[in-house]
């Protein structure tokens, strides 16, 4: 298979970014819409990720994270395949949760 | 790469948040709002079919979408495709694009169209191959077929195709009207339709302007030229359906889900091996550099995994193979009476 979980990528984003400023707040606040832009979702507070079908794909997403770094603040930026991510286990609380689905080629709704 | 296709059958409301196709599902709400609302971002998404009455999707959310090249694609009431949206601009030197396209002359129309038959027939040949039906004939016919088809080698296949490929108890008879599962192809053809009236575009084309089919009633000429060598490739999906004994009488969910599979299914080229909708680029990018001038061969893809599944047990099948396999790589511009546009 030409989709398969070995090729699809997971970026995630994880930043740690001033606020003690009204200025850094406004940078801070800035960085993190233009990520949603980009079309990353939050997975906790400071943690965002977003699916890549193919290392293509990711590579575009990674050069404009890079592109939207501000001047100051921690940002890690990290890809793991489906297939590792899958394998993240997920807690609420000590409750087991369920890892969010990998979008599909084809989706019916 | 490889899009996501998106089809909505269910009650939806449709709009643009941060540059994502924000989905509202109404009939979802009871199970809270991580199931009824989602995002998706625009610009992943290639095709979006949608097949409800009770779509309500924003200005700014088909605007973006066909900024990103999507196509959409609306159903009637009876949940077949009725319309499809493309963008205006879909490629940086259009302009230059279809002046080349409006100036192709008649000669070079007729060859493209000759390339275009000889890949169908041939992946007409593989299907055919592949359920064990003699196509000996149809690979001949492929070998025949000249500059612009003149002799209807295209039709006379067809008919042969037609009439052999479903098992003998079906009593199948092709037709836009016919009965079922001539409702499957349909439906398969108008999504494949779509996909190739998508890569046109992408390829600064004109998918009205056809080479072969001329037709004034159709918005869709070139498209439905080019998507030719493809319809093979629903039809394995049909056929499949069928083989499984599902029943096909009506368009479900299960169903429709295969048909929709086809922008991923592999197709092979010479040297490579890509999902569908990938290998269809290199198709339309190649028939924009046929207009220039700059190629002289379509890039279509070629059935060669018969025996992938059967195991090659038969020696005459290995030859018609190679034969098939030679057919598509240097069969061309060798007949004397085709004069060279360029």
């Amino acid at each position: 298979m030409r989709l398969n979980e070995y090729r699809i990528l997971w970026i995630l984003v994880f930043f740690d970014l001033p606020t003690e400023t009204k200025k850094e707040r406004s940078v801070a606040a800035k960085f993190r819409k233009e990520v949603l832009r980009d079309g990353f979702a939050m997975f906790q507070f400071s943690i965002y990720l977003r699916h890549c079908s193919s290392r293509e794909n990711a590579d575009v997403h990674i050069k404009r994270v890079k592109k939207l770094l501000p001047e100051k603040g921690h940002v890690g930026i990290m890809t793991v395949t489906d297939k590792q991510f899958g394998m993240m286990e997920l807690f609420y609380g000590k409750k087991e949760k369920e890892l969010p689905d990998t979008p599909q080629q084809l989706e019916l709704f | 790469m490889i899009k996501r296709t998106l089809h909505f059958s269910n009650p939806a409301y449709l709009s643009l948040h941060q540059n994502q196709l924000a989905i509202d599902l109404p009939h979802l709400k009871s199970l809270g709002e991580k199931e009824s609302k989602k995002s998706i971002p625009i610009e992943d998404i290639g095709i979006i079919i949608l097949d409800n009455q009770q779509i309500t999707i924003t200005h700014g959310c088909i605007a973006a979408l066909l900024d990103n090249n999507a196509a959409i694609i609306t159903c009637n009431q009876s949940r077949h495709p009725t319309g499809m949206m493309l963008p205006i601009d879909g490629h940086n030197t259009q302009s230059e694009r279809f002046r080349y396209q409006i100036d192709a002359s008649q000669p070079l129309k007729k060859q493209l169209w000759q390339q275009t038959v000889q890949a169908k027939i041939l992946n007409q040949a593989a299907v055919l191959f592949n359920r064990n039906i003699a196509c000996e004939n149809m690979v001949y016919w492929a070998k025949s077929v000249r500059s612009g088809d003149p002799d209807n080698y295209e039709g006379r296949a067809a008919a042969y195709y037609w009439k052999n490929v479903f098992p003998k108890k079906l009593d199948f008879f092709r037709g836009r009207e016919g009965d079922p599962p001539n409702n499957l192809l349909n439906y398969g053809y108008a999504i494949l339709r779509a996909i190739v009236a998508r890569g046109l575009v992408c390829s600064g084309l004109l998918p009205t302007l056809g080479i072969h089919h001329r037709n004034k009633y159709n918005a869709y000429c070139l498209a439905d030229d080019i998507m030719e060598p493809y319809r093979p490739y629903v039809d394995e999906i049909v056929l499949g359906i069928i083989d499984r004994g599902e029943n096909f009488l009506e368009l479900g969910t299960s169903i429709k889900t295969q048909l929709l599979g086809i922008a991923t299914v592999d197709v092979q080229f010479e040297k490579s091996t890509s999902p569908l909708m990938v290998g269809l680029q290199s198709t339309t990018s190649s028939l924009a550099k046929c207009y220039e001038g700059t190629i002289r061969r379509i890039t279509y893809p070629i059935m060669t995994n018969f025996d992938n599944k059967r195991g090659s047990t038969y020696k005459d099948k290995e030859v018609l193979k190679s034969i098939l396999i030679n057919e598509i790589t240097e069969s061309g511009f060798t007949k004397p009476e085709d004069e060279l546009p360029f």
